[in-house]
């Protein structure tokens, strides 16, 4: 029996996504390893991959799978103010920094003003600048700024940067007519009317996409938080986890607990807005 | 317009991210602000060992209780190595605040000297020591981290003394007897019939050491013991010795070649565990902080290792050598110079604190009158009753001295360049005569000496009247 075409390209999709599959399983492989870790007392760890080798179903040592080292992330080294402090500062930073980037970035696509390709080149100019470079001069900053030891010493200074600002300007240029914001000031709308009913609904995606890009940015953040930070009840996650691990030895079943805590929320929060990031990804790579 | 649907326009303005995410900040925030906060208003201690918590946490609740005001009591706050550096180096260099005691590890306490002696942000320890009579308390060579230019700017917390581990279950299942052992060449000798090729899969079932020409660690500790190393005595660059091409030549070809003896099996990872485990890696270089990393993480070595000095490098030669090293030194800025120091002794210099932290750590302290303490002679069950402590303690005088230079790290990165060359030469051309290796590694080693002394020269506070090159 002769296969029509649209058979015959199902049939050719078949190896793609056997091929497909396997290279998802495949990089699913360290992230199985890390949950199967997260179960696992100290001694199993080394002693096999996946799950602890037995005589139960499926041969695997299943009664040797144990939640303490959850219990003792929450009890013991609470764990849970980190996690406060981290969803605290990221959805913060993530907001704030995402408001200020749109504010400029509007500013600079659709403002004709004085300095205006100053302050181009200036913001492409500290896109350049690496930010260890101003790790040192930052410190000092925040200290005659009396900031130090405050979650404002880590919010402010990633108010507005460079590339969040690049970015939305280079947004606001292809997605913002001009002729809709003039008609828009015809009929009276003010500008924060105007930014707030029809600027920022047409950069959705944008805003989607790097509200995830900065709220990771700072989740992630590790050297920033124990520099400015000097109170271990304000340290994030990212610092509350690389202190489980010790200089003459390492609980892995620990840090493997606290890694698979440390990533569920944001996992949830990507799964949650993935629609957005990746329509704000990928907005303006089809060229019209 | 009724309320739902102006919500529902309110709500469309944006991407639904951004409620989920207010509501976010909103929920933490009310939590955090729930939270009271007690300013700290005494003397403060930086660490980046968290071994080290819980040893010192009971010194200060004492000494906490023993203070008549605040202003003496101390909070101790433990931050990332790489964050302390920074925070440390700020505070020296441009007065932001800095704690009184901070505990530091040789690679960052170094960066501190690298001005002018009188600008070092840390309290000139020598006369003190030298008034108390601690010189002779404590172990000499264990000074040499923490001096700079004659001066002693910290108190040792650590030896770090190397022995060799090997797999005892292993070596006694073969037949072969390591008493009569006494340099490289005859370790790997006798050795090597634990090289056999028993799979037929054309290479050897075990190797015989662990080490790999990337780990600069062990390439310095192995420098050191044979009386090379970076700097001479002075802090002037010594890396185009013939003693350090001597040695590079040959652990070229302990990597490369048809000779090859060694693997690389990483600490602190799990392939380099696992390597361990399944016995493919005999034997490695262990310093005394090692050994607890070990029984923590592979209790299943339990009673199958045993430990033996060092293979020397020549009949007579040290028998040891040295890794790593934290200290504890005073900040300049300090509010109370004389309490931080009783404090600085409280912490470093109590026979019971070193006894407990070496039940958990297996580190022997620098603290001489400590050695005596049982637990250091007691028969550790995972060296198959080895008294352990005895056995570092018995090579503690012998560590080589290590020159404090802040230029260490570049200059071991350059010398580490030159043998991660040779190592390849050596396997490439199968070389197996470390002396083919030395004239290549004589050459490379005078550029790298070179490069070093430019960058060191570009130092214009080390040389005020000098023009930077």
């Amino acid at each position: 029996m002769a296969l029509s075409n649209a058979q015959r390209q199902k049939l050719l999709l078949v190896p793609i996504y056997i091929a497909l599959t396997a290279a998802g399983v495949f990089t699913l492989v360290p992230f199985a390893w890390l949950v199967c870790a997260a179960f696992k007392t100290n001694a199993d760890i080394f002693t096999s991959n996946f799950l602890p080798l037995g005589d139960g179903f499926l041969g695997v040592a299943w009664g040797q799978l144990t939640l303490v080292n959850f219990v003792r992330l929450f009890r013991e080294l609470g764990i849970g103010v980190a996690l406060t402090n981290s969803v605290f500062l990221s959805a913060t930073s993530a907001l704030l920094a995402t408001f200020c980037c749109s504010l400029a970035g509007y500013a600079l696509a659709k403002f004709r003003f004085a300095g205006r390709g100053l302050v181009m080149s200036l913001v492409l100019a500290a896109l350049v600048v690496p930010g260890s470079l101003l790790m040192a001069p930052g410190y000092k900053l925040l200290y005659d700024l009396g900031l130090l030891n405050s979650f404002a010493g880590l919010v402010l200074p990633g108010l507005t940067p460079a590339f969040g600002v690049f970015l939305f300007r280079q947004a606001m240029v292809n997605a913002v007519p001009a002729t809709l914001i003039e008609s828009a000031r015809i009929d009276g709308a003010g500008e924060f009317r105007i930014f707030f009913t029809i600027v920022l609904p047409l950069v959705r995606p944008m805003i989607g996409a790097y509200l995830m890009i900065t709220f990771l940015g700072t989740w992630n953040n590790f050297i920033g938080p124990q520099i400015v930070l000097q109170d271990p009840s304000s340290f994030p996650l990212s610092v509350a986890i690389n202190q489980l691990r010790g200089l003459y030895g390492t609980d892995y079943g620990l840090i493997m607990s606290g890694t698979l805590i440390s990533i569920a929320p944001v996992l949830a929060l990507f799964l949650l807005l993935q629609k957005e990031f990746i329509a704000g990804l990928t907005s303006g790579a089809v060229k019209g | 317009m009724s309320v739902l649907p102006r919500l529902r326009a309110f709500f469309a303005v944006t991407t639904p991210a951004v409620w989920v995410l207010l509501a976010l900040a909103l929920g933490a925030a009310g939590l955090i602000a729930g939270r009271s906060r007690a300013r700290a208003t005494g003397m403060s201690h930086w660490l980046f060992a968290k071994g080290h918590v819980p040893a010192y946490a009971p010194i200060f609740e004492r000494w906490n209780a023993e203070q008549p005001t605040p202003a003496t009591q101390v909070e101790s706050l433990l931050i990332d190595g790489p964050a302390l550096e920074r925070r440390m180096l700020s505070g020296f260099m441009s007065g932001t605040p800095v704690a009184d005691l901070v505990e530091t590890e040789r690679s960052m306490a170094c960066r501190a000297f690298t001005g002018p002696l009188e600008d070092v942000g840390f309290v000139d320890l020598t006369d003190r020591l030298k008034a108390e009579g601690l010189m002779d308390k404590i172990n000499g060579p264990s000074f040499a981290p923490w001096t700079s230019r004659g001066r002693i700017f910290g108190l040792p917390h650590d030896v770090h003394p190397v022995m060799l581990v090997y797999r005892a279950d292993l070596v006694e299942a073969a037949g072969i007897d390591l008493s009569k052992v006494e340099t490289w060449a005859e370790f790997f000798a006798t050795m090597q019939p634990l090289m056999a090729d028993g799979d037929g899969d054309g290479r050897p079932d075990r190797y015989l050491l662990n080490f790999w020409p990337n780990n600069r660690d062990l390439m310095e500790l192995l420098l050191l013991q044979a009386g090379g190393g970076l700097f001479d005595a002075d802090e002037h660059v010594a890396i185009a010795t013939e003693r350090n091409a001597f040695v590079l030549a040959n652990l070229a070809t302990w990597c490369g070649g048809p000779r090859r003896i060694a693997v690389d099996a990483p600490d602190f990872t799990a392939t380099g565990n696992t390597l361990r485990l399944r016995g493919v890696v005999v034997a490695a270089l262990m310093p005394d902080w090692l050994a607890g990393v070990w029984k923590l993480d592979m209790p299943e070595l339990a009673g199958k290792l045993r430990l033996m000095p060092l293979p020397a490098w020549e009949k007579g030669g040290r028998r040891t050598s040295v890794v790593g090293g934290t200290m504890l030194g005073i900040s300049k800025t300090s509010k109370n110079i004389e309490s931080s120091w009783a404090l600085v002794k409280r912490l470093y210099l109590d026979p019971e604190v070193h006894a407990a932290f070496f039940l958990r750590t297996t580190i022997i302290p620098p603290f001489k009158s400590s050695w005596t303490h049982p637990v250091f002679s007691a028969p550790d069950p995972f060296f198959g009753g080895q008294p352990s402590g005895q056995l570092y303690i018995s090579q503690a005088g012998n560590v080589p001295t290590r020159p404090a230079s802040p230029y260490n790290l570049p200059a071991l990165l350059r010398v580490n360049e030159v043998l991660i060359e040779l190592a390849d030469r050596a396997s490439r051309e199968n070389i197996a005569d470390p002396a083919v290796l030395l004239p290549k590694a004589r050459e490379r080693l005078a550029e790298a000496q070179s490069r070093v002394e430019k960058m060191i020269n570009r130092n214009v506070f080390l040389h005020p009247e000098a023009p930077a090159r």
